[in-house]
């Protein structure tokens, strides 16, 4: 279905020094190089899944949807959807895909919403009969009719939201790209979100391919992930596989009698440890320890943390999946998918 | 038969775009109602003031008063016509392309170019349309102008490839931003010679004549098309020119138009 092999994109930024001097300096004698926002990425989608793009700010992952979709060109590399090259075949393949991109809109800012519709609706040739049934099964979904006479302006962010979904779409698409889709959306809407794409994911085998920075809409959706960060793939795999490889990292956390006695625990020099192999938190209502599980063994931070303190609560849990993340970004290892 | 369909196709999505942005245009009623009489009131001084001007200058170089008038009111028809299509192209070298916002015409299902000149219809241009029928209109009984089929037929001719001409510079220069971000004032500097089309380029100095005659033909959408049918002249240079560079710009327009999109980088996020 999509098959994504060695994509590359690079874009050439001019250096400037700090401040208008920099920039009349720039001005005459400019400074360039080439920046590598996607460095050799492949994977592959089957039809009907819901892939799941997750990556830290700046790792790549709008550079790639704006690849998959067709608005830009690679610098090497090559994709193909539907038996189609996106900027090669553009007219013939944006028949089949809808495009949501949270931080922008497609719709017409100032006309009532359903104004939007009646024109994509020719965009996109779809007919009368269709149209119908397919905008009874958005509503149904998405809840429009509350606001499907208001102009765009005036909705709220959820409402916009559900309207550009919606917009995306009308037309059927075999696959459907969102950028960020529950960007700034309060957990209710969030949720219906989340409902609503698996719902067109189930009745229509629709081909889901989603960035975001909600680890929720990840747990929730998606069947896989890919995970990139500096333009590189770091993972992808299910999130079983996930927890099951990075899982190792704990959370012991326990609440002392003396707050003040929690600085005599040094558990870098007793387990010879790194700056970044263990984090420990202190709020004065618990302490938390984060740790792996592979380089100190439970039972011995255990056995030191009750040593040298007085407890009146304590658990070890493992870590939850954004725990796992974040020490994945941080740690920036390139880990063989 | 399938050409057939496609324009019908064309025309159709055209007349939807263009009752969208009228039915924009009428969302805010105080700023449209204004907007209207302040065009209407705009278009009055024009008028007026070209009277005081013309009345002030018998003739210029050897073209009587009427003769002006007729160029004069010639220029402003192509420029209108360009002008109440294609203005939108203002915004791709100003901020459609800095800001990114060139991402959804690439996701939707229709030629790149056709969505962007569409989605405006820029009703400021009846000001200038309705101006040089005006002068027109006036100028024709008193300039020897024989109204035969011919000349009927090379007038539109001369009317819709002066038009390319204005399309084809805007089209060239507004592509640039696909590259340098932003390319407004490219556009501007190129489209404000066209100030000088208006008058007979006889009246000007060589090399002021030789750039707006073959660098930035906007000789070709006026004065040259114009002068044939008020004074006679080879309809081939004359008419043919206006042909020529109106193609020539528009191709190429259209080419490096393709080049940027492919060149098109989008912005954060």
């Amino acid at each position: 279905m999509i098959y994504v092999n060695n994509l590359k994109k690079e874009f050439k930024k001019t250096i400037k020094d700090p401040g208008l001097k920099g920039s009349v300096k720039s001005f005459f004698k400019p400074k360039t190089e080439i920046i590598t926002a996607v460095d050799n990425i492949s994977f592959h989608v089957p039809r009907g899944e819901i892939l799941g793009f997750i990556g830290p700010n700046g790792a790549g992952k709008s550079t790639v949807i704006k690849m998959l979709t067709g608005i830009l060109t690679p610098t090497s590399g090559s994709c193909e959807i539907n038996g189609k090259i996106p900027y090669k075949n553009r007219k013939s393949y944006v028949k089949e895909i809808g495009v949501v991109f949270g931080q922008r809109t497609q719709l017409w800012w100032d006309l009532a919403l359903r104004e939007t519709y009646t024109v994509l609706k020719e965009i996109y040739e779809v007919d009368d009969a269709a149209y119908k049934k397919r905008m009874a099964f958005l509503n149904e979904v998405l809840e429009l009719d509350e606001f499907i006479t208001s102009p765009v302006r005036t909705l709220s962010l959820g409402q916009r939201m559900r309207a550009d979904i919606a917009a995306s779409l009308l037309h059927s698409p075999k696959v459907l790209f969102l950028d960020e889709p529950t960007i700034g959306l309060d957990v209710v809407v969030k949720d219906n979100i989340r409902k609503a794409v698996k719902a067109i994911n189930e009745n229509e085998q629709t081909t889901v391919i989603l960035t975001t920075h909600d680890l929720q809409d990840v747990e929730n959706l998606c069947d896989r992930i890919v995970m990139i960060d500096k333009g590189s793939k770091l993972f992808d795999g299910n999130i079983s596989e996930l927890k099951r490889r990075f899982g190792q990292s704990r959370e012991l956390r326990f609440v002392p009698y003396d707050f003040a006695a929690v600085e005599a625990l040094d558990y870098k020099t007793e387990f010879g440890l790194g700056e970044d192999d263990l984090e420990l938190e202190n709020d004065g209502h618990k302490v938390t320890v984060r740790f792996n599980s592979d380089t100190i063994p439970v039972e011995n931070i255990l056995n030191y943390t009750l040593s040298k303190t007085h407890v009146k609560d304590i658990n070890v849990t493992d870590a939850d999946i954004e725990e796992i993340i974040k020490g994945i970004y941080r740690s920036e290892v390139k880990l063989d998918a | 038969m399938k050409i057939l369909k496609k324009l019908r196709r064309v025309f159709r999505l055209h007349r939807i775009f263009i009752k969208q942005d009228l039915k924009r245009l009428m969302e805010y009623k105080i700023d449209f109602v204004t907007g209207a009489v302040a065009l209407l009131i705009a278009q009055g001084i024009n008028v007026f003031f070209l009277s005081i001007i013309f009345s002030q200058i018998p003739n210029l170089d050897g073209w009587a008063f009427e003769q002006i008038i007729f160029i004069y009111g010639f220029a402003l028809l192509p420029k209108a016509i360009d002008h109440l299509f294609t203005d939108n192209l203002w915004a791709i070298g100003h901020f459609i392309i800095r800001k990114g916002d060139f991402d959804k015409y690439l996701t939707r299902p229709i030629n790149t170019l056709f969505a962007v000149t569409v989605e405006k219809f820029q009703v400021d241009a009846f000001g200038e349309l309705i101006v040089g029928i005006l002068l027109l209109s006036v100028s024709v009984p008193s300039v020897n102008l024989s109204i035969n089929p011919l000349n009927i037929l090379l007038f539109v001719i001369a009317l819709v490839f002066a038009t390319l001409i204005y399309t084809g510079i805007k089209l060239i220069t507004s592509s640039v931003a696909f590259w340098t971000k932003r390319s407004g004032n490219i556009t501007y500097m190129f489209y404000m010679v066209n100030e000088f089309s208006k008058y007979p380029t006889t009246i000007y100095n060589r090399a002021v004549r030789a750039v707006v005659s073959y660098i930035i033909p906007f000789a070709f959408t006026a004065f040259f098309p114009a002068s044939y049918f008020i004074a006679g002249g080879n309809p081939w240079f004359n008419i043919g020119g206006t042909v020529i560079a109106g193609s020539v710009l528009m191709a190429l327009g259209i080419l490096v138009w393709h080049k940027g999109v492919s060149a098109y980088e989008s912005a954060g996020s």
